[in-house]
């Protein structure tokens, strides 16, 4: 390459990022040459991974993706790119990539102790057919089972929830946004009535203050995190303080890192409300205008097996959702046990960052923005986590506008959008509506143009119960897509994989990868991914955004959407609808389901030429209407008119997202803000709309224990999550080379003082045990990680070292959700002599044999 | 393989007190370039690289340097090292056009 072609290369890169940085360089003007980009086609999408949402501008040529790069229009980002982003464009292209269906055979026949081997779609959906009829018919509705995700996009999410729901007649669905943010979406519901945050992503710009509650931004949402430097740097006063159980790049970063001990983050909000209340810190007017004071019912248990000793011993393990209309004088009261010498005490935080962390939150001059994840979410007190941040921003007013922000950070593209918008947990309809409320059903049932009383109202069971139903062998027929749940789920060994290979059950498994739940699964269903179908997300500040099909999948690949609506075809309402609903709603009798939930005269209601001209979109062809369109705009009449309105369907393949609700045209960024939300009664002020009485929740709880706490024999806590360079389960990052060599292989990060005690070297091998189970690993002294004593902590994206053998699945007893973040281990040189192998172990990665 | 040269730029965010003797360290680094934004805390740079993984080392690199905040990518294009035209192959991560 010549030296001036060099040159200019270098001058278009630092050009391009002077710009997303918004720095004028001091050198000559640049000047940018158009001409090149004519052989690629660019196309907007957002980011197939985590919650953030960024805009990418996606280059095709020749039928492949070869390009992305950060969307300068896009508000979220700005042109900047996390280094899990910038590879997006590798993500399709794995070598081991599934390209056609896969069933367990012997004989030419299926076969549930057989080898995977290639089959047609017709002969998977056969089997899969004949299996659903036969446990629909022989146990009924409450035998079949859907396990999906926050990564599906709103459409397969919302034709999935169709399916079960009101074909199947079963509630047992549920995302695998269960492990992920349930307790913050239960959390919303419970306080504001509504889901998702009053604030949005402006408020990075506008807050004094930044408070990380377990939440290791800097490598987990990189993108946010650079807009809340840029806030710091451009303000002298901005502070950030991190809380974390063990000190990582984000910690580093701020300005105080505050390490407390697993659980008692409880404690310590619980003393900020003391101080506040203390200090005479309230804002009297705002919560006596705007709040209600209840108390939550205590011991509630840790949602194990209704056998467990912890759960019989409990007092209110099967009435924990349950909570009293209070006052604040008895609220104060519960606080005021939480003193600084207490919440030091629980925590082992010094007392100066305690007090300098309630200050922030007193301070009525100084606007606080909180941000969470999987800290608080995985947590057996999740749902009182959620309150407890709740409360400090209801008592001091500091809610619902510029800067004053709880914020609910979400890890999946579409956890917003598609687990909870569309409504695909099992107690959800969609826009917030509920399965249990016969209201809701009938209004769900009225939108569907489908019988009266047909909608099931017995919730479904949740993500770790369809695990325990499984191996029970009461949840018979099993689909899971667009999730690695067998790599994902707590204590996999014990109570996941048995259920997959229980004799009993028939086990499906959508992907585009063998990932480990592929392979133990009995069929495989090879399915198209991000660009490769039409989608649309919801992220984290409930901007729902939109892409084109760019490309075509590879061989056999279909879009979960097209596998959802072909495989209804294969079913009449005769089949699986009981003989009274048929018998009142005759004109229903002889169809498929997909002649009445998807030809019902609203989701084929567009017709192909609708679809914008040179976008390729495989499903529509293949169904003969406009798919996307249809599903979206059905779903979208939910919410239109109850704070939940989304624009028309084309105007998103323009936008770079709106955050809903959208009305007029305009988005809401402040919600229950007047001003700023039109749902707001004029001269109201601010209105907790989603409560009748508009009022929001002020939860009391106290701190309780973790389910298992370390003792003589399990000496350590172990704490998982996620590092930068791979995006959960890996299924997509360890196919990125680049992010492959960056992390290769998960470690053990321990203090170096544990590992001396235990005569352990840095880089040795050695055994990670608990009750439940045990893998092997390397000592991680140093790095980027650093543990503090009796904390141990092992990332679980790598398959060959299931970190979940060992986790314990214990859940908040509200939200259901697992706590991934505190069980108790011991680690051992691997040269000692182990307790014997388990009888059942999940394959290791591997391709397909 | 064959031989590739691959342009990256990166906004790297640092406390704005020491950006000047950040920048000076980066400017050390023989494939490093900084263009600007020392005021501001925001620095502008270039990386040239032989491959995509040195890319992501250097990253990993520069986040870990005392005083750097965040590092981002922006930009990304490669083409074959032994070339003078761009439409003998390569492609670009990034563009002002979009």
């Amino acid at each position: 390459m010549d030296l001036s072609r060099r040159d200019l290369i270098r001058a278009q890169a630092a050009a391009a990022a002077a710009a997303a940085a918004n720095v004028t360089l001091p050198t000559q003007a640049q000047n940018i040459p158009l001409g090149e980009e004519l052989r690629l086609k660019w196309d907007k999408a957002p980011c197939r991974f985590c919650g953030t949402g960024c805009g990418v501008m996606v280059g095709v040529k020749d039928g492949r993706v070869v390009a992305t790069h950060g969307d300068m229009r896009a508000e979220v980002n700005r042109g900047l790119n996390c280094v899990k982003g910038y590879f997006l464009s590798k993500i399709m292209y794995g070598s081991d990539r599934l390209t056609q269906p896969l069933m367990r055979m012997r004989n030419g026949r299926f076969d549930k102790e057989g080898e995977l081997q290639p089959v047609s779609w017709d002969q998977a959906f056969d089997t899969m057919a004949a299996h659903w009829k036969k446990v629909l018919r022989e146990k009924g509705p409450e035998a079949v089972g859907m396990f999906g995700s926050g990564q599906w996009t709103l459409w397969e999410g919302y034709a999935a929830s169709k399916l079960m729901r009101a074909g199947f007649r079963s509630n047992n669905l549920d995302p695998n946004a269960r492990h992920c943010m349930a307790s913050a979406a239960v959390t919303f519901i419970r306080t504001f009535g509504m889901d998702e945050p009053m604030g949005c992503y402006d408020d990075f710009e506008n807050a004094d203050a930044f408070v990380l509650w377990g939440s290791n931004m800097a490598e987990m949402h990189p993108i946010l995190w650079t807009r809340i430097t840029d806030r710091r740097l451009s303000a002298e006063h901005v502070r950030i303080h991190t809380l974390s159980t063990y000190e990582h790049r984000t910690s580093d970063l701020s300005d105080a890192a505050v390490i407390f001990r697993p659980g008692s983050d409880l404690a310590i909000m619980n003393y900020i409300a003391n101080h506040i209340i203390r200090s005479g810190a309230v804002n009297r007017e705002f919560v006596d205008r705007h709040v209600n004071f209840r108390m939550a019912n205590t011991d509630i248990g840790y949602g194990l097996r209704p056998e467990n000793v912890l759960e019989q011993r409990a007092q209110h393990a099967n009435d924990a959702q349950v909570s009293h209309p209070s006052d604040f004088e008895a609220y104060a009261r519960l606080v005021s046990n939480y003193t600084l010498d207490r919440a030091h005490e629980l925590s082992g935080v010094p007392k100066t960052q305690l007090e300098a962390l309630a200050k922030l939150y007193a301070d009525p001059k100084t606007k606080v923005m909180s941000l969470w994840t999987m800290g608080f979410n995985q947590h057996v007190r999740g749902v009182w986590a959620n309150h407890m941040i709740y409360n400090l921003h209801l008592l001091t007013g500091k809610i619902a506008e510029p800067g004053n922000s709880p914020f609910s950070l979400t890890g999946q593209p579409s956890a917003c959008g598609t687990a909870r918008e569309v409504g695909t947990f099992s107690h959800r309809l969609p826009a917030d509506m509920q399965v249990a409320n016969p209201e809701h059903r009938k209004h769900a049932e009225h939108l569907w143009k489908l019988p009266e009383g047909l909608l099931p109202g017995k919730v479904g069971y949740h993500a770790v119960e369809q695990d325990r139903m499984l191996k029970d062998g009461k949840l018979n027929a099993y689909w899971i897509m667009c999730n690695n749940n067998l790599q994902t789920a707590p204590n996999t060994s014990n109570e996941t994989y048995p259920g997959y290979r229980n004799p009993l059950n028939l086990i499906v498994c959508s992907d585009p990868y063998p990932t480990v739940t592929a392979m133990a699964a009995d069929i495989v269903l090879p399915t198209a991914m991000w660009v490769e179908k039409e989608g649309a997300y919801g992220n984290a500040e409930r901007r729902t955004h939109f892409w084109h099909q760019l490309v075509n999948a590879p061989g056999d690949a279909r879009s979960d959407l097209w596998q959802l609506m072909e495989f209804s075809k294969r079913f009449t309402t005769d089949e699986v609808w009981p003989a009274e609903i048929l018998a009142k709603a005759p004109e229903y009798r002889g169809k498929t389901l997909f002649d009445v939930l998807f030809r019902n005269g609203q989701v084929d209601r567009f017709p192909l030429s609708d679809i914008a001209a040179g976008y390729e979109n495989r499903e529509s062809k293949a169904l003969g209407f406009y798919v996307q369109k249809g599903l979206f705009e059905e779903y979208a009449s939910f919410g239109r008119g109850h704070g939940h309105d989304l624009a028309p369907f084309d105007t998103y393949h323009e936008a770079r997202g709106l955050r809903w609700p959208v009305v007029d045209g305009k988005e809401t960024r402040w919600r229950y803000r007047e001003g700023y939300d039109p749902y707001v009664e004029k001269g109201a002020g601010l209105q907790f709309y989603g409560n009748p009485d508009k009022r929001a929740n002020i939860m009391g709880a106290p701190y309780e224990p973790p389910a298992e706490s370390p003792d003589q024999e399990y000496d350590l806590w172990l704490v998982t999550g996620r590092v930068l360079e791979h995006w959960h389960s890996g299924s997509m990052t360890l196919r990125v080379p680049e992010l492959y060599k960056a992390f290769p292989g998960a470690v053990l990060f321990m203090h170096p003082e544990d590992a001396q005690k235990r005569g352990l070297r840095r880089g040795q091998e050695v055994r990670i045990a608990s009750r439940r189970g045990e893998i092997r690993s390397r000592v991680e002294t140093r790095g980027r990680n650093k543990v503090p004593r009796g904390v141990v902590f092992v990332p679980f994206f790598d398959a060959s070292q299931l970190i979940n053998k060992v986790t314990l699945d214990a859940t908040d007893p509200i939200s259901k959700q697992t706590d991934y973040k505190k069980c108790a281990v011991k680690v051992v040189a691997a040269a000692v002599q182990a307790a014997p192998p388990q009888p059942s172990e999940p394959d290791a990665r591997g391709g397909p044999r | 393989m064959p031989e590739e040269f691959h342009v990256s730029s990166l906004v790297i965010l640092c406390r704005k007190e020491r950006a000047a003797e950040i920048a000076a360290a980066l400017s050390a680094m023989d494939d490093m370039q900084v263009h600007g934004g020392v005021p501001e805390g925001k620095l502008v740079v270039t990386l040239e690289t032989a491959t995509e993984g040195e890319i992501v080392e250097r990253l990993n690199q520069v986040q870990l340097i005392s005083g750097v905040l965040a590092a981002t990518l922006v930009f990304h294009q490669f083409e074959p090292a032994h070339s003078s035209e761009a439409s003998t192959g390569g492609c670009r991560h990034g563009s002002l056009a979009s």
